[in-house]
C-alpha cells in the first residue's frame, strides 16, 4: 500500500533558551490510506502537538508532514478534527451545528441533508437533531461532534481524546459508533488517545510514544477481524496486545 | 406550572416589600417627628410632585435624549474599538493598555472641563455619557473577542473559511454574552453620568432640576425628579436586557439550565 501519510524527522520546541521545552520528536512515521492508526502514550507526551503539526495547525520546529507527497505548509482543510472539549456551538441547533461545517467550507447544504439524517441515525440521535447541545448529555455531545467532523467526507479524521471527559459505559457505546461510521466511509484515522484497551480495541495499528519529549517506542499491528465488538476485549490475542503495550509502558515507570 | 406558582410567590414577596417599605416611610415621619425639609412623606412627593409633572417629563426627555444617544454612540465606538483592538496585535499593544490605564481614572472629573470647553448645550453632556459608557463596553469586547476557546478556533481554521465568515458565523455570536455584561454596566453608567453632568453646568434636565429644587429646600420636587431618574435608568437597562434576551435567547436558557 502506498504512504498517504508521511511524516518525517517531526520535532516539536516551545519557546527559546531557557524556557526552551522540547515537547515532540524527532518521529518518522507513515500512514496508509484507511488506516486506523493509533497514537498512544502518557499525558504530556506531546501526541496532541503531534496530530496539530499533522493538521497544519501547529507548525514543527524541523522535519515535515506529507500528504500524497504534498508539503503541509498552512492548515490542511480536507480533514475532519475532533477534540476532547467539542466544537459545538451553543447558539446552534445539533444540526445546524453539523451544518456549521458544511457552511464554513462554502458547501451548498441542500445537498447534504440526507446525510445529516443518516449520520445522526448511525449514532441514534436523530430524535436530538433539533435539540441545543446544552440539552445533551456529554456522550451525545461527542457523538454530534463526531457528526460534525465527519459530515464534509474528509479523507482523514484527526481525533484527539475525544473520549477524554466520558464515563466507561458512554465510551464503550461511542467506540462502536466510531468504529461502525470508520467501517463504512474507511477515512484514514488518527487517533490520539491515553486508553490502551481502546487503540487495541479500535486501531490497525498502535504508535506507542514515550513520555516527553516524545519519540516513537515502537509499533504495534492489531491483527483482529472487524468489527471488534466489545466481546473482543475477552479473547487472548487482545489481552496479548494489552499486555504487551501494558509493559512498555511499566518500563518508562508511567504505570 | 410549578414555575409559575414560584413566580407569584416571589413577586407578592417583593410587592408586599415594597408596600411595606413605603408604609414605614410614610408613617415614620410624624412617628420620629421628621421635619418635611429634611424627609417628606411618599403621598407628599406624589402630590408636589404631580404638580410639577409637565415640566418632570419634560425633562425626562431631554436628560433621556443624552443618555440614550450618549449610550449609542459609546456602543458604536465601544464595539468597534473592541473589535479593532482584538484583531490587530499594533493596537493591542497601544490603545489597550491606554484604555485600561485611563478606566482606572473617574471619567466624570472631565465633566466640569467638558462644559467649559463646549458650553451648557446638549454636546458636553453626551460627551459625558459616551465617556462613562464607552470603557465597559470597549474593555468587555476585547476580552470577550479574546476568549474564544482553543478547538473553535483549531475547528475554523481547519475549513479554511474566511476572517469574514468566521467571523460572523462563530467569533461574534461567541463573544455577544460577555459583550452583553459590559453593555448592561454601562447602561447603569448612561443616567449617571448624564445626571452628573447636568448637575454641573445645565439649564435643562432632572439633573438640572433636581439641584435647583434642593438649593431650594424642596425635598419633595428632588424625590419626584429621582423617581422620573430612576424610571429613565430602569427603561434603558430593561430594553438593554431585552435586547440581549432577543439577540441571545441560548444563553439565558444556557444560565437557566446551569441553575
Amino acid at each position: 500500500m502506498k504512504n498517504f501519510i508521511e511524516i518525517s524527522e517531526l520535532i516539536k520546541v516551545f519557546g527559546s533558551g531557557r524556557d526552551e521545552v522540547h515537547a515532540f520528536g524527532p518521529a518518522t512515521i507513515n500512514i496508509s490510506t484507511g488506516e486506523f492508526v493509533s497514537i498512544l502514550g502518557p499525558s504530556g507526551c506531546g501526541k496532541s502537538t503531534l496530530m496539530l503539526m499533522v493538521a497544519g495547525l501547529l507548525n514543527s520546529t524541523s522535519g515535515k508532514v506529507e500528504f500524497e507527497n504534498k508539503l503541509v505548509k498552512g492548515p490542511k482543510t480536507d480533514i475532519g478534527i475532533m477534540f476532547q472539549d467539542n466544537t459545538l456551538v451553543p447558539w446552534r441547533t445539533v444540526k445546524e451545528n453539523i451544518e456549521l461545517q458544511l457552511e464554513l467550507r462554502g458547501l451548498n447544504l441542500k445537498d447534504y441533508q440526507e446525510q445529516i439524517d443518516n449520520l445522526l441515525k448511525s449514532v441514534s440521535l436523530e430524535d436530538f437533531a433539533d435539540r441545543f447541545p446544552n440539552e445533551l448529555s456529554g456522550g451525545m455531545q461527542q457523538r454530534a461532534a463526531f457528526c460534525q467532523a465527519m459530515i464534509h467526507d474528509p479523507k482523514i479524521i484527526l481525533l484527539d481524546e475525544p473520549l477524554g471527559k466520558l464515563d466507561a459505559m458512554t465510551r464503550e457505546k461511542i467506540r462502536a459508533d466510531f468504529q461502525k461510521l470508520w467501517m463504512i466511509k474507511k477515512p484514514t484515522v488518527i487517533f490520539v488517545t491515553h486508553s490502551i484497551e481502546e487503540a487495541v480495541q479500535l486501531s490497525s495499528r498502535v504508535i506507542l510514544i514515550t513520555p516527553r519529549p516524545g519519540k516513537i517506542d515502537r509499533e504495534i499491528i492489531i491483527d483482529l477481524p472487524y468489527p471488534r465488538e466489545s466481546k473482543v476485549k475477552r479473547s487472548p490475542k487482545f489481552i496479548k496486545y494489552v499486555n504487551s503495550i501494558q509493559e512498555v509502558f511499566q518500563k518508562y515507570g508511567v504505570i | 406550572m410549578k414555575k409559575f406558582i414560584n413566580w407569584v410567590v416571589s413577586g407578592w414577596m417583593l410587592i408586599l416589600f415594597f408596600v411595606g417599605f413605603f408604609l414605614f416611610w410614610e408613617y415614620s415621619i410624624p412617628l420620629f417627628d421628621i421635619p418635611r425639609y429634611i424627609l417628606p412623606a411618599p403621598s407628599e412627593i406624589v402630590s408636589k410632585g404631580s404638580a410639577d409633572l409637565d415640566k418632570l417629563i419634560y425633562y425626562t426627555g431631554v436628560t433621556g435624549l443624552e443618555t440614550v444617544l450618549g449610550y449609542i454612540i459609546a456602543l458604536v465606538l465601544g464595539l468597534g474599538f473592541g473589535i479593532a483592538i482584538s484583531f490587530s496585535s499594533i493596537l493591542r499593544r497601544t490603545l489597550y493598555p491606554f484604555f485600561v490605564s485611563i478606566e482606572m481614572t473617574p471619567k466624570i472629573a472631565f465633566a466640569p472641563l467638558f462644559i467649559s470647553w463646549f458650553g451648557f448645550g446638549l454636546m458636553p453632556k453626551v460627551i459625558i455619557v459616551v465617556l462613562v459608557c464607552f470603557f465597559p463596553i470597549v474593555l468587555n469586547a476585547i476580552l470577550a473577542f479574546n476568549s474564544l476557546s482553543n478547538e473553535l478556533t483549531l475547528f475554523y481554521k481547519s475549513t479554511g473559511a474566511s476572517t469574514l465568515k468566521t467571523f460572523f458565523k462563530i467569533r461574534l455570536p461567541a463573544a455577544l454574552p460577555q459583550c452583553f455584561v459590559g453593555f448592561k454596566y454601562a447602561a447603569i453608567n448612561a443616567t449617571v453620568g448624564a445626571t452628573i453632568a447636568e448637575f454641573i453646568g445645565s439649564d435643562k434636565g432632572l439633573g438640572f432640576y433636581i439641584s435647583i429644587v434642593t438649593g431650594n429646600m424642596r425635598p419633595d420636587l428632588a424625590f419626584a425628579g429621582i423617581f422620573f431618574l430612576t424610571c429613565l435608568g430602569l427603561s434603558v437597562f430593561g430594553f438593554v436586557t431585552m435586547m440581549e434576551k432577543i439577540l441571545i435567547p441560548w444563553h439565558i436558557s444556557m444560565k437557566r439550565i446551569n441553575k
